[in-house]
């Protein structure tokens, strides 16, 4: 069997892990498994696997991938690359790729907006209440998602938790 | 003090408390696209600005390590095991009493950590964002209004805040349980997996709970989420220790596993880690006179590279096994 990060050498490592009760396996050569942290020491860890192989861009991406020449200004990184590596080559790549990485986002997260917390010295006072009112809407929403959920989940006490939080946002609007 | 010499909230079960911040600065490349001497530019700034008035930090090139001292770190669940292998252009931030560390050029440019002992998301937290609101004064973050924080890698976009408890389930992992609560969790947005070993049933039966979705959910609602599924799993393993507990069979398993940790000669690190395991619980419940900080400092102590570091020292496995059984015993004498 081949390594299944290289794909060129014979596979002599073999890492098995559970999340979530979930099992996933790996077949990696000694080269690749000492590059990613696999040798003797690194026994004790549990490392992110899925990272290791960018499986969250599916087969839509990589059929988007064929614009090759398409670059980013920046760092030079095309969509091609993105898909290749699983990684993005700058923050402008996120601007220009935009909308070919949206579906793969949503994938990953199930949602498209940010509605956390805004680095300090981009919240001028105008965008600070902008923000402020945005976040409140969006709380609710998320808060609403989360409760079917739990509900889905058959966890009834987190679900009545929710909805007294999501009752006391709408009544301070 | 650093985590594993304190104990916190639930610490009968909590071990940890981490939150973590992935940042990056939007006038430089991503660290995959990034050389050596573009990376010490990069750790140098965020050097500058984060040491900047506060003598409990210090900075480090990875390449002044050696092997054990950074894998030591690792061992620790201050730097991720993935640092620790890998050098090259990378530095580190470290807090003198260990609870802040700053993996520089990893995957993102910034990965700022908070750790505390017992159950303290909201502390955490806070500390995180208090060293986040120093990094974003005084440079140009990578944001979007749309997505949120700019990462590496796509799935930590938003809010790039992963924060997670180490947990210590021996009494769930008795059952079946375990898995369920793990397939569960996975609905709500969680992920609960072992921290230590392969297999179905992690070594010392310590699992990590973390938050895996990370757009479309602010930090708070996420640690307010992680907060109440960690306080019903504490519920329920407290409840299933209880019954656990009348069974003489376990409880003659707590006191065998005692007796060897305070007699063996030579002790593997596996070994150690699944009796200390009930040792642990036997503590908690009052079984035994050990104070739970001294367990969490030996689980720490005892891993591999963290014995060689201490020692400064390239002991073989066998040796190691010898000197742990013997700082063990001395340690529950």
């Amino acid at each position: 069997m081949l390594c299944q990060n290289c794909s060129k050498r014979e596979a002599t490592t073999h890492i098995k892990r559970v999340v979530n009760g979930e099992a996933t396996e790996a077949h990696l050569c000694q080269e690749c498994a000492a590059k990613l942290g696999y040798d003797n020491f690194f026994d004790n860890f549990s490392l992110n696997l899925p990272d290791i192989f960018s499986s969250f861009f599916g087969d839509s991406a990589r059929a988007l991938a064929g614009s090759r020449t398409d670059r980013c200004e920046k760092c030079g990184c095309s969509f091609d690359d993105i898909v290749k590596t699983g990684m993005v080559g700058c923050a402008d790549c996120y601007d220009k790729f935009f909308d070919k990485l949206l579906p793969s986002i949503q994938r990953i997260h199930g949602r498209t907006r940010h509605v956390g917390s805004v680095p300090a010295e981009q919240l001028t006072e105008t965008t600070a209440t902008e923000k402020k009112e945005e976040t409140a809407e969006e709380k609710i929403a998320s808060l609403e998602a989360e409760m079917k959920k739990a509900i889905d989940a058959q966890n009834f006490e987190q679900a009545a938790v929710l909805r007294d939080k999501i009752k006391e946002l709408k009544e301070d609007k | 003090m650093t985590w594993y010499q304190n104990s916190g909230k639930d610490s009968d079960i909590v071990l940890s408390t981490r939150v973590r911040l992935a940042r990056n600065l939007r006038d430089f490349p991503f660290p995959n696209r990034l050389d050596k001497n573009e990376c010490r530019k990069v750790n140098e700034t965020v050097r500058d600005v984060l040491l900047a008035g506060d003598d409990s930090l210090f900075y480090t090139e990875m390449s002044a390590l050696n092997s054990y001292q950074a894998v030591s770190l690792a061992e620790k669940h201050l730097i991720s095991p993935e640092f620790a292998s890998d050098s090259t252009g990378r530095a580190l931030i470290l807090s003198k009493d260990e609870d802040v560390s700053v993996m520089l050029c990893e995957e993102d440019h910034v990965r700022l950590q908070v750790i505390y002992p017992g159950l303290s998301l909201k502390e955490a937290f806070e500390k995180a964002e208090q060293l986040d609101s120093k990094l974003a004064s005084s440079l140009n973050i990578a944001f979007d209004d749309r997505i949120g924080y700019l990462t590496q890698c796509p799935t930590n976009l938003g809010t790039g805040m992963r924060a997670s408890v180490m947990l210590h389930l021996p009494a769930l992992s008795q059952s079946t349980a375990i898995s369920r609560l793990a397939a569960t969790v996975a609905k709500l947005g969680l992920t609960l997996r072992g921290a230590y070993g392969e297999g179905s049933r992690p070594t010392g039966d310590i699992y990590q709970l973390s938050n895996q979705v990370t757009l479309g959910i602010s930090e708070e609602a996420a640690i307010q989420n992680l907060q109440s599924i960690a306080e019903q799993i504490i519920a329920q393993e407290r409840q299933a220790r209880q019954s656990l507990l009348k069974d003489d069979v376990f409880i003659d398993k707590i006191y065998r596993s005692y007796g060897i940790l305070r007699s063996a000669h030579m002790m593997s690190c596996d070994e150690f880690t699944s009796l200390i395991s009930y040792v642990r619980i036997g503590a908690c419940a009052g079984l035994l006179d050990v104070p739970v900080e001294k367990l969490t400092y030996l689980l720490v102590k005892m891993q591999p590279a963290t014995i060689n570091a201490d020692a400064g020292e390239k002991y073989t496995s066998a040796q190691r096994d010898v000197i742990r059984a013997d700082a063990v015993k001395k340690a529950l004498e």
